[in-house]
């Protein structure tokens, strides 16, 4: 699997599954199997979940990674005391997750642990920031694409995606959906000077006038853009959306005869929840579409069985996924 | 009484407090936690430290040693809860190990610091003791886990599991099994060379202990010190009699006038234990000083420096204050009920003879002004009998004759017409404090409110209202 070696270049990566038993633990566990032996300092953590939801904090269906000796990895206490290994400690956070504060350890044997992590974006950049001060030369980050996490892949420099036939168990329809979050990954960013004046800005949709001036439209939610039509053009054609976009923002926006000058911009690839063909005619009418952050995709991994037992032809799979992804596909049972 | 119970009492106080540079929570909650202190010796002890790194952040070739010592108390974390779990024999886990373990590196550090530098202000116990316990391989490195130079069984065990793990097995149950069952062992071992540790660092929780208030009041006296450098306080001399400030300034104010390149102008004040007026025009800032004075006598008694050129502060065992910005609809009584009950307490305390400081603003301001006379005077007379160190600003003349009085200057400067407005006002008020013997209070408040742009008909019609009642009294003189 040559993409490790790819993998060494950058700061960050994220390792993120398009659905449950896609196959995400067994491309994590690869990937670090084979870093390993690497000479470069390797950091393990995981975006965790958002403190309301006590069920996943009681939960503890979250599959154990095997962690190698000398790796440095970063989990809550509550994990943290629940590891097979020995691992000898060097920080322990001051900020509290619904887990307990985050425990930075280096493995001094090889063995299993729980992972998890800061719990919003900024947490995460912050921890990826400060492990690569200390010498950390990649972290690896156990990403999720959900909505009840806060916290995005899309902050990593780097991602692998892992997908299968528990999204799909069909071959083109797979291709298609999977296809469908290539495209939102390369969505490009937005001009930096604006970027960067979007970025601290956590909620509401907002207009960037032809002056580049930022507005607040003072809504709330894309749930309510119906109710504000007149509201929305009276300063640019141009919005920045905070939170998730859905398919209800697309459909207004393509009906608009402002469409071929319309421009959305959002966080990251992770927060458009549209649907793929929602979406495509949205971008087919003229409207475009614009992100703060962008990561690169490096590689994809297949899973070919399903949970319920279905089993989808491998290299068929992969050959298909190659040809419309101008990417390197890899079969996590065969790696 | 601790600092957080009046902390909100003075908003002066608040202020003085969010703007120490504390680095460690546990500074923090060591000085919310703080006592009043009402023993001369205590006060000056603490005043004492606070001078003592005051020096050395003014003396050029020591004041780098302060920024090093912040650096360090940065990363001290509140290990309470772990002291506590040594103390009461739990065993520990590795992450409260962990804790003791940087905590007393840090703490090492510090020693050295100041033994570098050769300035102690607070005697920190030695932990060296705890590092050698929980660095056995001397790394010198904050990291910890369960060694293997702690336990050669242990050591051995982990080699084993590191074996078996890289053997190839046909039955990865079996695998599986025996790996289990040599984890099981390690955690078996892992926990006794603990519980071992635990015992080893119980022979110095005192220190550890004792290391982490005073590390927090190290904290907490640094903080003091650059505060008094910032605004520049001056230690009170404690006294016996007489509570006096010269150059009394509020600090929270001050700043605010400087950000707007403004100047802030102190003024001289000495309290007597009796009772003492203040009057003087509206926007004259007596409110101010009894805030100032409020404040003052809690920063020397929780070991402040004060906002005053000089100050001698007599201790009292408690700070009564009365000010009519606090609005109290919560309990359902009128802001004069709620004034009211207030007045009470301080009377009890009065008739007590008890050793406080009463600090009324405007007293009975919002009901009519002859009762409102009749009710200062009765509270001043009160306070007097009983010796009470007491300030009440007022309006109202006529006070009682025996009560000594101090008026705001105010505006007796000439002022051409049209000269000041509402935003300058403040620049041709003169602050300062006279003896005044007369006790008629300035009939100023319409002269301010024109200058402040009021609306003229209010002004003329007042002005009109104040004639007719001049001449009824002189009609009736006749």
């Amino acid at each position: 699997m040559p993409f490790v070696k790819d993998i060494e270049n950058y700061k960050s990566l994220s390792i993120v599954g398009l659905e449950k038993n896609t196959g995400k633990t067994e491309c994590l566990n690869y990937v670090l199997s084979r870093l390993k032996d690497s000479h470069r300092q390797i950091a393990l953590t995981s975006i965790g979940i958002d403190g309301e939801n006590r069920d996943q904090v009681k939960q503890t269906h979250k599959p154990e990674i095997e962690v190698y000796e000398g790796m440095i990895y970063v989990t809550p206490e509550l994990y943290y005391r629940k590891r097979k290994l020995v691992s000898e400690i060097l920080d322990v956070s001051t900020q509290q997750t619904c887990l307990g504060r985050l425990v930075t350890a280096r493995a001094k044997s090889s063995g299993k642990a729980m992972i998890s992590g800061p719990a919003n974006n900024k947490a995460l950049k912050e921890l990826i920031d400060n492990l690569h001060k200390n010498g950390v030369d990649t972290t690896i980050v156990d990403g999720a694409l959900s909505r009840k996490s806060i916290g995005s892949p899309a902050v990593t420099d780097a991602m692998i995606l892992a997908t299968g036939a528990a999204l799909s168990a069909n071959i083109p329809q797979l291709v298609f959906k999977t296809q469908y979050i290539y495209n939102l990954i390369n969505i490009d960013t937005v001009e930096k000077t604006l970027g960067d004046r979007l970025i601290d800005i956590d909620n509401g949709i907002w207009a960037i006038t032809p002056d580049n001036l930022i507005v607040d439209l003072g809504i709330t939610s894309v749930l309510m853009i119906e109710r504000v039509k007149e509201k929305l053009f009276g300063y640019g054609t141009r919005f920045f959306v905070n939170g998730a976009v859905t398919d209800k923002l697309f459909e207004f926006l393509k009906n608009q005869k402002q469409i071929k000058k319309t421009e959305v911009i959002v966080r990251d690839f992770t927060k458009i929840f549209a649907t793929p063909e929602v979406y495509y005619s949205y971008i087919k009418r003229g409207g475009k579409i614009s992100v703060l952050q962008k990561t690169k995709l490096i590689a994809v991994c297949i899973n070919p069985v399903s949970p319920d037992g279905y089993n989808l032809n491998s290299d068929e799979l992969k050959q298909a996924m190659e040809e419309k992804l101008q990417l390197p596909v890899y079969d996590v049972k065969k790696i | 009484m601790q600092l957080k119970s009046v902390i909100s009492e003075i908003s002066g106080l608040q202020f003085m407090v969010e703007n120490l540079d504390l680095k460690s929570s546990v500074g923090k909650r060591f000085l919310l936690d703080t006592y009043i202190m009402q023993s001369a010796n205590q006060i000056n002890t603490e005043l004492e430290l606070v001078q003592k790194a005051l020096h050395i952040i003014n003396h050029k070739e020591n004041s780098s040693l302060i920024d090093k010592l912040q650096t360090r108390l940065l990363h001290i974390r509140d290990i309470n809860g772990s002291i506590r779990n040594v103390g009461n024999d739990i065993i520990l886990d590795d992450i409260e190990l962990f804790e003791i373990k940087s905590f007393a590196m840090i703490v090492q550090e510090i020693i050295s610091l100041c033994y570098k530098y050769d300035q102690n202000i607070i005697d920190i116990p030695d932990l060296s003791g705890i590092v050698n316990i929980l660095d056995p391989d001397k790394t010198n490195i904050p990291s910890f886990y369960i060694y293997d130079s702690y336990s050669e069984s242990l050591s051995q065990l982990r080699r084993d599991i590191k074996k078996l793990k890289s053997e190839e097995f046909d039955d990865q149950e079996e695998k599986n099994r025996k790996l289990d069952t040599l984890l099981t062992k390690a955690e078996k071992l892992e926990f006794e060379v603990r519980v071992d540790l635990c015992k080893e660092i119980k022979r110095d929780h005192n220190n550890l202990e004792k290391a982490l208030h005073n590390v927090a009041h190290l904290d907490i006296i640094i903080s003091k010190a650059l505060q008094a450098d910032k605004y520049e306080l001056c230690r009170p001399q404690i006294s016996e009699e007489v509570t006096e400030y010269k150059a009394l300034f509020n600090p929270e104010i001050k700043d605010n006038l400087k950000k707007q390149r403004r100047a802030y102008q102190p003024i001289d004040i000495k309290l007597n234990k009796s009772v003492c007026f203040i009057t003087g025009a509206n926007m004259a800032g007596k409110t101010v000083i009894l805030k100032t004075i409020g404040l003052s006598q809690y920063l020397t008694q929780f070991g402040f420096f004060v906002p005053a050129k000089e100050a001698s502060v007599t201790i009292v065992d408690k700070v009564m204050i009365s000010i009519g910005d606090e609005q109290s609809e919560h309990n359902g009584l009128s802001s004069f009920a709620s004034e009211m009950v207030k007045i009470d307490k301080m009377v009890q305390e009065a008739q007590k003879k008890s050793n406080v400081l009463i600090l009324i603003d405007e007293l009975a301001r919002t009901t009519n002004p002859v009762e409102g006379r009749a009710i200062v005077n009765a509270v001043a007379n009160i306070l007097y009998e009983n010796n009470i160190r007491s300030l009440i600003t007022t309006h109202y003349s006529g006070l009682s004759n025996q009560c000594r009085k101090l008026r705001v200057k105010g505006l007796d400067k000439d002022i051409k017409a049209g000269e000041i407005n509402r935003d300058n006002i403040n620049n041709y008020i003169d602050y300062s404090l006279i003896e005044d013997e007369v006790g008629v209070t300035p009939h100023e408040a319409l002269r301010i409110a024109q200058m402040l742009g009021i609306n003229e008909q209010i002004i003329s019609k007042a002005q009109q209202e104040l004639i007719v009642v001049s001449d009824k009294v002189t009609d009736k003189g006749n």
